[in-house]
């Protein structure tokens, strides 16, 4: 039990990083992914699975969708006597932003940090989809001997995607060399999943040398100066791969997962990801429904047409509607004969008085929360 | 015991023999039902929204994944600090050996100390192996508006059934319960019991220390309980249920209880926010409908994959439904597996049984329903 030795931080995501629309009701951690899960499900599980039982969730803003989730936390699989699920707060009076960095808030919880007696610590963003063993990755981390190790993962379409990630430069021999914004000139690229595992006592030091550098500076900004002085690594990740920084990442992840194989990939057996229950009952499909290549969650009623999307809990599809490339939020109402295509619509959002509301797959269109169209 | 004072204990011992294979190795209580659902989410779902704060589960029979089901009650919320789900199997004790309940009454007597722990005035007795939604709240209001000493659920059933029930005999305008028939010939009324009882505990205590002692008796609440009070000239009410009720005793109708979740008007509605059946929580991916599926008139749940065709049917936790496959008029138990090509009519196939591919079980115009619990091999 290597992994009782780490301390899990889900982190919030820096100030560049905006989801137009869905951001101004929750933080990204919060949104609903694939129709039953939250974002955060995914780190969460990651660390839970790997045996991480002492998870501390920051949180920068709009924390009642996220801290409803989360709960007790028990739904994780975690034992709430040894472990914990906990949500941080940063109780920052800063007017703006660009203050309200994650060095400042691990900084004001420094105690809760210091305190437990785990050695090293794990962070993941709560704002990135995707599997990963911790365990795992800690082993790599103490048999190499760096001193951090960061998660990257290789794509071929950066020019087009990621635009609000940073890339990873690497050395032959997996040392980063330095951190930088995707720019998208290049195709292929490492991009970097804001992931670390390091000595708790290293990543204090850097939390206070940060602040001694800048008011505004993060994590990976001190971690980027230090690429010279410290052993970096980074390890490449296998598998699905979906960060969620801005409103066409968030639809285009929703997306590849109706591609079953990639599916069945990200959610193999062996590896649960944990959600809270709602006890919505299973769904029903009436004699007029056409369903295909769709994830639905429970709870809906189906009488009109779905295809090629993602519908969320107790949705309600009337008989005559067509909905195509779709992400439909939890509670979502799709009226009589409405025709609605490349849409992402809000939670508890009715569309039923637009008979049309199209857009192509590269410009999803956004319906807001509680709206009536 | 804060909200109203009755404590719930709920009868799963159960064998339900009649369901075969199904309850091989789990008691009739926890045979899945509802696509997500078992059998007894619903009088424990029931007591969590009625206000009952504790429920004792009485088990016998195959009771290990009973037991490990309900444990901890936090499924249904039963969790706080002045409420539980405790599972009661027999005891041996210091001043008896038994160690099976010997009826449905007995298994009250021989829990006399877990219920003293929690003086409860009302003591509600409830069957784990009914499908229904009811307000106990609803019903100890009308035993108290009464003033009874007992208060008994019945449903009205037609009259040409009504000998296959145990029937009470009432005062038409009081309700006042004035004669018990279990099973009658010619029967007189056609209010059946339902097996749900509200006693005031003090007297039933009394009844049950009395009927401990008597050889003659079945230890039963039908046979001996209620015949007894009726006897000594107790105050017993029917409480009239209105609504959907099954007892799934058998193959065919464990079927026609999932068939009725298709239909609207079956008055069972599972979608009512207002009164949600609780269950266990299983970390599956939502439903996949694939390209090539067809999906009509069917009640699917979460975990499930459907590739082929499926129609009037109900499909469970992760159930498989491969390309080209057809499934009408089907249950496809947690886990199933029909292989591509397979062909399934009127069955049921239980948990975890795969259909091979190309093979062809059931038939559409089968009298019963066929329950297939062993894998069948596909058709090369």
């Amino acid at each position: 039990m290597i992994m009782a030795r780490a301390l899990g931080i889900i982190s919030f995501s820096e100030n560049h990083i905006w989801v137009d629309g869905l951001e101004d009701y929750r933080s990204i951690a919060a949104f609903s992914f694939l129709g039953r899960y939250r974002v955060i499900d995914f780190p969460i599980s990651n660390m839970s699975n790997s045996g991480i039982d002492r998870i501390q969730v920051y949180i920068r803003r709009r924390p009642q969708s996220l801290v409803s989730h989360i709960g007790t936390g028990r739904h994780f699989n975690i034992n709430s006597k040894s472990g914990y699920v906990k949500m941080m707060f940063t109780d920052s009076q800063e007017e703006n932003d660009y203050y309200n960095t994650d060095v400042k808030a691990y900084l004001a919880n420094l105690d809760q940090i210091e305190n437990p007696s785990n050695n090293y610590v794990v962070i993941a963003p709560g704002y990135m989809v995707y599997t990963q063993d911790f365990d795992a990755l800690l082993k790599t981390h103490i048999e190499s001997e760096a001193d951090i190790t960061v998660l990257y993962h290789s794509v071929d379409d950066a020019k087009e995607n990621y635009q609000s990630c940073y890339c990873v430069n690497l050395n032959k021999q997996k040392g980063v060399e330095s951190f930088e914004r995707n720019n998208g000139k290049v195709k292929n690229r490492n991009i970097f999943m804001d992931t670390y595992v390091m000595k708790k006592e290293l990543f204090i030091e850097l939390l206070r040398e940060a602040k001694k550098t800048s008011s505004m500076y993060t994590l990976r900004m001190i971690i980027n100066d230090k690429c010279h002085d410290l052993d970096i690594r980074g390890v490449a990740h296998r598998g699905f791969f979906a960060p969620i920084t801005d409103f066409k990442s968030y639809y285009d992840g929703n997306m590849a997962l109706l591609d079953l194989k990639t599916a069945q990939n990200l959610f193999d057996g062996s590896w649960p990801i944990y959600t809270r229950t709602s006890d919505s009952c299973p769904t029903q499909y009436f004699d007029t429904a056409v369903v295909k290549k769709s994830f639905l969650a429970n709870g809906c009623t189906v009488g009109g047409t779905v295809e090629n999307s993602v519908v969320g809990r107790d949705c309600v599809i009337k008989p005559g509607a067509v909905v195509k490339n779709c992400v439909l939020l939890t509670n979502v109402v799709i009226g009589e004969g409405v025709h609605i295509e490349g849409q992402v619509v809000d939670k508890n959002a009715k569309v039923t008085k637009l008979k049309e509301l199209v857009a192509d797959t590269q410009t999803p269109g956004y319906v807001k929360r509680n709206d009536t169209v | 015991m804060k909200q109203n004072n009755m404590l719930a204990m709920i009868l799963a011992g159960g064998r339900g023999s009649r369901l075969h294979e199904l309850t091989n190795k789990v008691a009739k209580p926890a045979v899945a039902y509802g696509g997500k659902y078992k059998i007894i989410d619903f009088p424990l779902s029931n007591c969590a929204n009625s206000g009952i704060d504790v429920v004792g589960v009485l088990t016998q029979y195959e009771s290990v994944l009973l037991n490990s089901y309900v444990a901890g009650g936090s499924s249904w919320g039963l969790d706080a600090r002045d409420s539980g789900v405790f599972v009661l199997p027999p005891r041996e004790k210091a001043d008896a050996n038994l160690n099976v309940y010997r009826g449905t009454a007995d298994a009250i007597s021989q829990n006399i100390d877990f219920v003293d722990t929690y003086e409860p005035e009302y003591v509600l007795i409830l069957s784990g192996d009914h499908i229904y939604k009811m307000n106990y709240a609803k019903m100890l209001n009308f035993h108290k508006e009464n003033n009874a000493d007992a208060t008994i659920a019945v449903i009205e059933v037609p009259m040409k059934e009504a000998s296959r029930f145990g029937i009470m005999n009432t005062d038409t305008e009081t309700g006042q319960i004035v004669e018990f028939e279990e099973k009658p010939e010619h029967p007189k009324s056609n209010l059946a019991s339902m097996g749900i009882y509200i006693f005031n505990w003090k007297l039933l205590r009394k009844m049950l220390v009395a009927d401990m002692k008597n050889e003659e008796s079945n230890h039963d609440f039908g046979k001996d309980i209620i015949p007894t009070m009726l006897n000594d000239g107790k105050r017993l009410f029917a409480y009239k249920f209105k609504g959907y009720w099954k007892d799934v005793g058998t193959i065919d109708s464990l079927w026609e209880a999932n068939m009725d979740l298709l239909d609207r008007k079956s008055g069972l509605d599972l979608d009512d926010r207002t009164w949600k059946i609780y269950t266990e929580d299983i970390p599956t991916f939502p439903q996949y409908i694939s390209e090539g599926a067809d999906v009509t008139n069917a009640y699917v749940t979460q975990g499930c994959v459907v590739e082929g065709e499926v129609k009037n049917s109900v499909l469970f936790t992760s159930a498989k439904v491969g390309e080209g496959a057809k499934v009408h008029d089907c249950v496809l138990m947690p886990g199933a597996v029909v292989e591509p090509g397979a062909v399934l009519n009127r069955v049921i196939v239980a948990d975890g049984v795969k259909i091979g591919s190309r093979a062809v079980v059931g038939s559409a115009d089968s009298e019963h329903i066929e329950l297939i619990s062993k894998n069948v091999k596909g058709v090369e």
